[in-house]
């Protein structure tokens, strides 16, 4: 493998594919840490790999593991199928459903209220799974719909224009959700979006707790 | 188990293990205090027989741990044996009615 300046894990897996095996089957699509598809598993961490240099990423005797990432079925060599990933979005009620139809007026929002804060701190997940695959939980308990899907929910909870609250905390209590999570950390110290899905998971238990005590459950 | 009783497990969870942090640091405050103190077996118990106060204290103890223990066992169980359903839950319970048991027990021999 010829090193190059500033190369990256994707570049290597690339050229493998173009000079060394064009069988191998792996996925990329912007090179430039926008979409989150080239995430896999380097040295036994999830990361992307368009954003991760070799050079940093090499360990001893320039020797490098990739694989898939962890958590997903397989396709093919380095492709995973994310259907159960995204279909846990979906369970965890993801959708946003507003109040409001197209006859009414935008709703005003202002950008500093502690809710808006704290969607901000989770809205920017672009749903590449790496903290899915980080995640231990997911790996006990299949079920388990992970931090994404919880993240997504928590940013929809605090949404002030978002009808089903009460459905959502329902959907994501419970041994599949946020309930089961033991707070390892391992989805925040991952995300490359520096997102803390972890924190999003712990405003859910106490969403959950103080609608259970109130009977709004 | 609905979600709103796997949700209140949780709740119990968290509060059973407020009280027991206030539990535990007295229980140890209170044993060096003895030991120290050099208070034999006898000594220890001539205060605590009759002493509605410690009852209630120990008592609230073993309470806590009785909550506290089965629901913290119950996702070891599914995680890491893969035992999940009616039958953990069915196992948990006896584990809880084991440990106030064994525990009220104890106190009631402190207490008598």
């Amino acid at each position: 493998m010829p090193r190059q300046a500033s190369q990256t894990v994707l570049d290597v897996v690339t050229y493998i594919q173009r000079a060394l095996d064009a069988t191998l089957a792996y996925r990329f699509a912007c090179r430039v840490g926008m979409c989150g598809s080239c995430a896999m598993t380097v040295n036994g961490v999830a990361r992307w790999t368009c954003r991760t240099h070799i050079d940093k990423a090499v360990k001893n005797e320039n020797q490098i593991e990739i694989a898939p990432l962890r958590n997903l079925p397989v396709v093919r060599d380095l492709v995973t199928d994310m259907r159960e990933f995204f279909d846990k979005w979906a369970r965890a009620k993801g959708q946003f459903r507003g109040t409001r139809s197209r006859n009414d007026d935008f709703p005003a929002l202002k950008p500093d209220t502690p809710a808006r804060v704290q969607i901000d701190a989770g809205i920017e997940c672009i749903g590449c799974a790496v903290c899915y695959s980080a995640c231990d939980v997911v790996s006990w308990n299949p079920d388990y719909l992970g931090p994404a899907a919880l993240n997504r929910a928590w940013t929809l909870v605090k949404d002030e224009r978002d009808s089903r609250r009460t459905e959502r905390l329902r959907a994501v209590a419970g041994d599949a959700g946020c309930h089961s999570c033991h707070t390892h950390m391992s989805c925040t110290e991952r995300c490359p979006k520096g997102i803390s899905p972890t924190a999003g998971i712990a405003g859910l238990k106490r969403e959950i707790a103080s609608a259970l005590l109130g009977g709004k459950l | 188990m609905t979600f709103r009783a796997q949700s209140l497990l949780w709740v119990a969870q968290r509060a059973s293990a407020a009280v027991l942090a206030l539990c535990v640091t007295v229980h140890l405050a209170t044993m060096v205090y003895a030991i120290r103190g050099g208070l034999s077996a006898a000594e220890i118990l001539s205060r605590t027989r009759g002493s509605v106060a410690w009852f209630a204290f120990y008592a609230l103890f073993v309470l806590a741990v009785t909550v506290h223990a089965p629901i913290g066992l119950r996702p070891v169980l599914g995680e890491w044996l893969g035992w999940r359903g009616r039958s953990r839950d069915a196992f948990l319970l006896v584990v809880a009615m084991i440990l106030a048991g064994l525990g009220m027990r104890a106190v009631f021999g402190m207490f008598l």
